[in-house]
């Protein structure tokens, strides 16, 4: 072989290493910037509108977002009630009675299996924030205390609470 | 202790005890001062803007179309309110029915119409030409009328006045609106700070809370153990607050502040409701079809049967047609005046609790225009009015029920100075259930404010 069809060889291997290649979605990162968890529920000034609040606790009870237009539809049923903090209870009462999507939720075996993971993992979820000693104490105690509580009341006392108005 | 010390002592406190003042559930501190002249009001916020022309006056055609169109089939008078005014029908010209071409008059569910049972005050003067200031004036009794839609109002409303000064329940007060739209859902309470949320009425707009978005959203909300779940639910719920104290004092949420107890009704009720629409026994006017004034008659109705309150809002505005249609207008004046008789009839054969003891006031936020626009309906070629010159100012006042027995109409000249105001539709209803002292103490109220039933 002569010497310029050794060259001509090489190039084209070489061109064909380190040619371009067609990107694909598996070579981007994604980044997602961190959440910094509040250090109190003092830091959280703003109250979410309704349109939040339902966006957000239909994302912390299914893991799932909701659509633009059933937000707008379930934020219509909270301005339709004059209590507001009803409605958002009836809201959450019926999310839990969801099959499809279900609810999802640590079951109760996994709850008091460790109980200090599951209160913590409550606080991160819904208020953004860990629980101090004394409220981790408290559903320590009232967890241990009563056989009959479930994961889902425990859960909806967080959905339900003032803090989660706010942000 | 000697014995005249010990008498001394002892008379003291007795007399002590009597004079203490008592802390009631709404946190004032003595019962209301006045006595009530009926335990339940209705109060009708009537149509949203119509003239007295076509109402009180009884000129149907007359001064509304056949004044810019000499057509002598078009000169026809008449009453076409049979279930609250007294006076013959339009002998021609019939197109506020129902059927093809409105020719079929709605029959009149009232054997004795409103007028004939109560009292008709014919000129009021409306404070304010639109729909938002007319209605926060009926709530508020006032003119403090200079806040933008989409916002509360800004001084008490009725229902705060009641709770704050009668120490009535939340549940003891409910609005039902017929729409989302404006500040509609927003009248169930004011942003005065010394009233305010805490202070407010429960509220459905039951083609929202009961409709496509309720059956969506609402509907299916478990129900929980009241022992087992829900009240260890509230308890964790409350501790959580306490943490946040601090942070949601001073009226900053919108809360009502039902009960608990009074939360269980309340939730009780939707559920059933849901279920009597489901199995389609939830009973509207049956002449205003499935429409969103229908749809707040008939649920106020079942509100009442409930929940039997002191004080009951009720707004319907399906005559603001007029603006574009005037037939249209036509037709949702004889539906709504069908809607008021079966909202009478119902109290009166369906909540025993209420029949008998109910005084209902209906009036309108405002009126409209003495001239037409220039828009012409399809239907009729009928001229359209808007609202927004001095003839808007003239509306009527019915109130029947209770004590108030039949009287001769209150007429007296068309925007007079001696008319009384429709903003003393607030102070009306405050006087039959026992606070109008509270209320004229507050301050609050517009200057020349009465309670109508002083003026009988």
């Amino acid at each position: 072989m002569k010497i310029n069809q050794i060259a001509i060889v090489a190039a084209a291997l070489l061109f064909s290493v380190i040619s371009c290649k067609k990107e694909t979605i598996d070579d981007k990162v994604f980044q997602v910037d961190n959440v910094n968890l509040y250090s109190s529920a003092s830091s959280k000034l703003k109250e979410k509108t309704e349109s939040q609040w339902i966006a957000v606790v239909y994302t912390n009870i299914f893991q799932q977002a909701l659509s633009a237009s059933d937000i707008y539809r379930a934020g219509q049923c909270i301005t339709s009630i004059g209590d507001k903090e009803l409605a958002r209870e009836v809201i959450i009462s019926n999310f839990m009675n969801s099959t499809a999507p279900a609810p999802a939720i640590p079951s109760n075996a996994d709850m008091r299996n460790d109980i200090d993971k599951f209160v913590k993992e409550a606080y991160e979820r819904f208020l953004i924030r860990r629980p101090t000693e004394g409220e981790k104490q408290y559903f320590r105690n009232e967890i241990t205390n009563d056989p009959l509580r479930s994961a889902e009341i425990v859960y909806f006392s967080f959905a339900l609470s003032n803090e989660y108005l706010f942000y | 202790m000697k014995r005249r010390e010990f008498l001394k002592k002892a008379t003291l406190t007795t007399a002590g005890a009597f004079v203490a003042p008592y802390i009631l559930p709404s946190g004032r501190l003595f019962a209301p001062t006045g006595s009530q002249i009926a335990p339940h009001v209705v109060l009708v916020m009537y149509a949203g803007g119509i003239r007295n022309q076509e109402t009180v006056d009884q000129m149907y055609l007359t001064q509304s179309q056949y004044s810019w169109n000499p057509d002598p089939s078009i000169n026809v008078p008449g009453n076409i309110m049979p279930n609250m005014l007294a006076g013959a029908a339009p002998a021609s010209k019939v197109v506020y029915g129902t059927g093809p071409g409105g020719n079929n008059p709605i029959a009149p569910i009232l054997s004795t119409p409103l007028q004939s049972q109560g009292v008709l005050f014919k000129e009021v003067n409306a404070v304010a030409a639109g729909h938002y200031g007319g209605s926060i004036a009926l709530l508020q009794g006032n003119t403090n009328l200079s806040q933008p839609l989409l916002d509360r109002p800004k001084t008490p409303t009725i229902f705060e006045f009641l709770r704050k000064h009668g120490g009535y329940k939340a549940t003891d007060t409910w609005f039902l609106g017929n729409s989302l739209g404006n500040s509609v859902p927003l009248y169930n309470h004011s942003d005065d700070e010394n009233y305010g949320a805490k202070y407010g009425a429960n509220m459905f707009i039951p083609g929202v809370t009961f409709g496509s978005q309720g059956d969506k959203f609402l509907k299916d909300a478990k129900v929980y153990h009241p022992q087992n779940e829900l009240s260890p639910m509230y308890k964790m719920k409350y501790f959580l607050d306490n943490s946040y104290e601090s942070l949601t004092q001073n009226n900053v949420l919108d809360v009502v502040g039902n009960t608990e107890a009074e939360k269980a009704q309340i939730k009780a009720f939707m559920k059933n409701m849901f279920l009597k629409k489901q199995a389609g026994q939830v009973l509207l006017p049956p002449s205003a079809g499935a429409g969103a004034d229908a749809k707040a008659v008939g649920y106020a109705c079942e509100v009442m049967k409930e929940f039997t309150p002191a004080l009951t809002v009720i707004k319907i505005d399906g005559p603001d047609a007029c603006h574009a249609d005037f037939t249209a207008y036509l037709r949702a004046i004889h539906q709504s005046d069908h809607a008021v008789g079966f909202l009478w009839d119902y109290i009166q054969t369906q909540i025993p609790a209420m029949a008998g003891n109910t005084i209902m006031i209906a009036t309108p936020d405002c009126g409209r225009n003495l001239n037409p626009n220039p828009i012409l309906d399809t239907e009729n070629n009928f001229r359209a009015y808007d609202h927004s010159d001095a003839n808007t100012r003239r509306v009527f006042t019915l109130m029947a029920g209770a004590t108030i027995g039949n009287n001769p109409d209150k007429a007296t000249a068309p925007l007079s100075s001696s008319s009384p105001l429709n903003t003393d539709a607030a102070i009306t209803v405050g006087h039959i259930l026992g606070i109008e002292g509270d209320m004229l103490a507050s301050g609050y109220l517009h200057g020349n404010s009465q309670s109508l039933i002083r003026k009988l």
